[in-house]
């Protein structure tokens, strides 16, 4: 078969075994452990729209998923609007929000945009954290909200069992991945990699590379925010250090930046990767030396930034081209 | 509308030291002009001001009739007007092909369309072999047929092209400036600093030479290759007499 | 209106540790041109440092003053060379040095979750020989640490500000922020002096560490609040400048310690950030930045 084939081939095959997996693993535990892994590697897939496609690093991305959560939920819990709406709603927020950071920042240094979405990421939480009330919203300070239980329905997005919220997060994944994927090759995606590598021969050939970067970052932070809206829904419980804090931002950029923040499959790989053992060292590591799964993480970070700083998925994606060409036949190799 | 770029009296000051002083310069549709004058005198600097790079700090602008001073270089391009860079900025890790179809995506949504124009204008430039190569590894004559073909591939109306000949072999130069001569049969008015008198003595149709960032003199290439203030300017004043 | 003064008196003298705080960072960003992520995390290690100094031995302040900055020197010096070099080098023709900056976020994750692993998550506080003491001026009362710390932070500015004009590494040090190749051409080792540059900024964190622990607390994320406030007061006061740095240090903590007389300390927050804002459109080189620092 021909190199396409065997690609298409096998995405199928991974996608077949993804929507088939609630078949096979029936348990609740086991289903939540990997609605999580897709929730990172969403997030982190939302993320690499800016910090691989446009060239900058936001360090504070977790404040949008806050930005969601708390937007769909007080919506819910205070007018009753459906979630769903709740969420477009905290989409658009979250999208101005990302906007009014980048404004002024685009044009700068790309380290003024890091530290700025630090800041504001730990001013929004801070606030929030500090404020009962805001007028008629109540948002409740650090003690976070919690969403009663309705009857299980879609309108109301909640549901009884896991699978609905798999299948959710699942379609989520695959429509972030399908959307990057179209971005790379088309117009937006060309002007980011050509404004991300060389400003300003890129502003001579007509790019307004600012424009872009705040279009990405726009699209990232609704997407991002779509997230918050479904972990709101998923847990009913949720709070400021927890959902908005540096701890899920760095976690999400660390994750992107291993996996390859370039590549289109470089965060979810990288969340396959991570994730399990970042849970897998805090379970057993966590007795003895609290945080020193943390600690390991941030090493291996600056470790892969030391010898392979486009992240692993090169390496991976060159093995998997060499493997690729014994089995296959040239021809149609592009 | 026969000039397609009038300059009138530009004037850039930087701090306290004057790079351009009241310069008066036209290019007329179809011409090839050439700028010229010793090191420092300000030849860049007119090309930053005209591309959008600086604001003027006196004077005025006009393109196609209309004033640009102050207008930044992607609105610039989007009007028609294209440049290269002295020191050549490829996206050094992206293939050529991909490089011109930056360049050619300026007029068109469609990433079809921006690679059928961006594989003419590679053939045009006789760069189509290398499509696939990744631009960091090209050499440096590819490279500045490369900076040529993603600025041709904008469909510029003005290109204004940055002493390409610098660190060609004769060789190379004379292609150039058969591409040169190419690109104004196609109808784009062309721009040229250089510093090869080879080049400029058989590409242009009209030489202007500035020194200390003013006018010293302008005319047809041979006549201003034999003026007096022109051969004081490059070699000094013992040279004067002719 | 007392009140008000004595506000504005106090908000003066934490300013000016906030003023110290963003110095080094601000004198890492003048020399390197990157921004040290990990910069509020070294601060903390300064101040744990004079924290568990104090709490083991018992000896004043001011003498801890002599021990704790060099030791972080030495320790910023060897980070950058060995963490951070390697990646300086092969960014080098690189415009804008991003995975520095990867590597200091990591640096400061490290850091950070160390200490957490270390000494837990509770906040410390110790006693000092000058931790309640203080001294009257006319009707206001002055605490001695804050006071010291005002001192502290001048002081260390002045010297700054002395050895990079009249030392011979200080003037390396200038020759390098403005033209890292020119230095280079004329013998002066880049890397060498981004070293210097790197453990300067360190141990002037490890000033502020001292400085801060008679009377703050101290945490293993305590590094972060600074490290935000430090680097709004550094855009305030344009990144590089020293003198920047004191007044947009100045100018935080008097409208903080000013306004939170007349309203909740969460809107004085907010009016900072909202400060930054306004500064982020309309004047990002702040005060006495250049244009083209950014």
């Amino acid at each position: 078969m021909s190199r396409k084939q065997l690609d298409h081939t096998l995405l199928a095959l991974a996608a077949l075994v993804a929507f088939g997996l609630p078949l096979v693993v029936t348990s609740p535990t086991y289903l939540q452990i990997l609605i999580l892994l897709f929730f990172y590697a969403y997030l982190t897939t939302a993320w690499n729209l800016v910090g691989g496609f446009a060239g900058v690093l936001p360090l504070g991305h977790a404040v949008f998923v806050g930005i969601g959560a708390y937007t769909s939920s007080i919506l819910t819990l205070q007018y009753g609007v459906s979630p769903w709406i709740g969420m477009l709603v905290g989409g658009l927020i979250a999208a101005l929000v990302g906007v009014v950071i980048g404004l002024p920042t685009f044009r700068m240094r790309g380290a003024y945009f890091c530290l700025c979405t630090i800041a504001f990421a730990e001013g929004i939480r801070v606030m929030i954290e500090n404020i009962d009330a805001l007028g008629p919203l109540r948002i409740n300070g650090p003690r976070g909200l919690l969403i009663p239980l309705k009857d299980a329905s879609f309108w109301h997005y909640q549901f009884m069992s896991k699978e609905p919220y798999y299948y959710i997060i699942l379609t989520l994944l695959i429509l972030v991945l399908a959307l990057t994927w179209f971005i790379s090759r088309s117009k937006i995606g060309y002007y980011l990699a050509a404004g991300g590598e060389e400003p300003e021969a890129a502003a001579a050939l007509g790019i307004n590379v600012a424009n872009c970067k705040l279009l990405s970052m726009a699209l990232s932070c609704f997407l991002t925010a779509l997230a918050g809206t479904f972990y709101a829904q998923l847990m009913l419980y949720f709070y400021p250090k927890g959902l908005m804090g540096l701890d899920l931002s760095f976690e999400i950029a660390f994750i992107a930046l291993i996996g390859g923040r370039g590549a289109i499959a470089g965060p979810v790989i990288g969340a396959l990767v991570l994730r399990p053992l970042n849970e897998f060292t805090r379970i057993y590591l966590s007795d003895m030396l609290p945080g020193l799964h943390l600690v390991i993480f941030g090493l291996i970070l600056i470790l892969v930034m030391l010898y392979k700083p486009q992240g692993l998925t090169a390496p991976l994606a060159a093995l998997y081209d060499r493997l690729a060409r014994k089995i296959t036949v040239p021809g149609d190799a592009r | 509308m026969s000039n397609i770029l009038e300059i009138s009296n530009l004037t850039k000051h930087f701090g306290g030291l004057t790079a351009v002083s009241s310069l008066d310069l036209h290019i007329a549709q179809g011409e090839i002009l050439a700028l010229i004058g010793p090191n420092g005198a300000g030849k860049s600097t007119v090309f930053n001001l005209v591309a959008g790079v600086y604001a003027p700090s006196e004077g005025t602008i006009r393109f196609k009739d209309r004033e640009i001073h102050g207008q930044k270089p992607w609105d610039l391009c989007r009007m028609g007007l294209a440049r290269t860079f002295q020191i050549v900025k490829p996206f050094a890790g992206k293939t050529v092909l991909y490089n011109v179809m930056v360049g050619a995506f300026l007029h068109t949504g469609s990433t079809h369309k921006a690679r059928e124009k961006a594989e003419e204008v590679l053939a045009t430039l006789a760069l189509d072999h290398l499509r696939d190569n990744p631009a960091g590894n090209l050499t440096i004559a590819d490279r500045k047929r490369l900076e040529i073909a993603k600025a041709l591939a904008t469909n510029p109306d003005l290109l204004l092209l940055d002493e390409v000949m610098a660190g060609l072999r004769p060789t190379e130069v004379d292609d150039m400036i058969a591409i040169i001569k190419g690109l104004r049969d196609r109808g784009v008015t062309v721009f040229v600093i250089e510093h090869i008198m080879r080049a400029v003595m058989a590409l242009s149709d009209r030489v202007v030479v500035i020194q200390f960032g003013q006018k010293i003199a302008e005319g047809a290439p041979q006549d201003v290759t034999q003026d007096e203030n022109v051969i004081k300017a490059y070699l000094g004043g013992e040279y004067g007499a002719a | 209106m007392t009140a008000v003064i004595q506000a504005a008196l106090n908000g003066i003298m934490m300013g000016a540790m906030y003023g110290l705080t963003a110095l080094g960072l601000t004198l890492i960003f003048g020399v390197m041109k990157v921004v040290n992520f990990a910069h509020g995390s070294l601060l903390m290690v300064g101040m744990f440092s004079a924290y568990w100094l104090i709490r083991l031995t018992g000896i004043h302040p001011y003498l801890a003053l002599c021990i704790v900055p060099p030791i972080l020197f030495v320790f910023g010096y060897y980070l950058q060379d060995v963490v951070i070099k390697p990646v300086f080098k092969a960014e080098r023709q690189v415009r804008e040095p991003l995975t520095v900056i990867i590597v200091t976020t990591g640096v400061w994750y490290v850091l950070d979750n160390l200490a957490l692993m270390l000494f837990g998550a509770e906040y410390r506080t110790v006693r000092t020989a000058i931790s309640n003491k203080s001294f009257a001026l006319g009707e206001f009362i002055i605490s001695v640490p804050k006071f010291s710390g005002f001192v502290a932070a001048m002081l260390t500015a002045a010297g700054l500000a002395l050895f990079m004009r009249k030392t011979k590494t200080g003037m390396a040090l200038r020759a390098t922020s403005l033209d890292r190749e020119a230095a280079n051409l004329m013998g002066i080792d880049q890397y060498r002096v981004y070293n210097i540059a790197f453990g300067l900024g360190t141990a002037i964190a490890g000033i502020a560490g001292c400085v801060l622990i008679p009377f703050y607390y101290v945490y293993p994320s305590v590094g972060v609040v600074f490290d935000i406030r430090a680097f709004i007061i550094v855009v305030l006061g344009g990144l590089g400048s020293i003198p920047g740095a004191l007044l947009g240090g100045l100018v935080i903590g008097l409208i903080e310690s000013v306004f939170s007389q007349f309203m909740a300390s969460t809107w004085t927050e907010a009016i900072i950030y909202a400060i930054f804002l306004v500064i982020l459109f309309v004047k990002p080189s702040g005060f006495f930045g250049h244009k083209q620092d950014w």
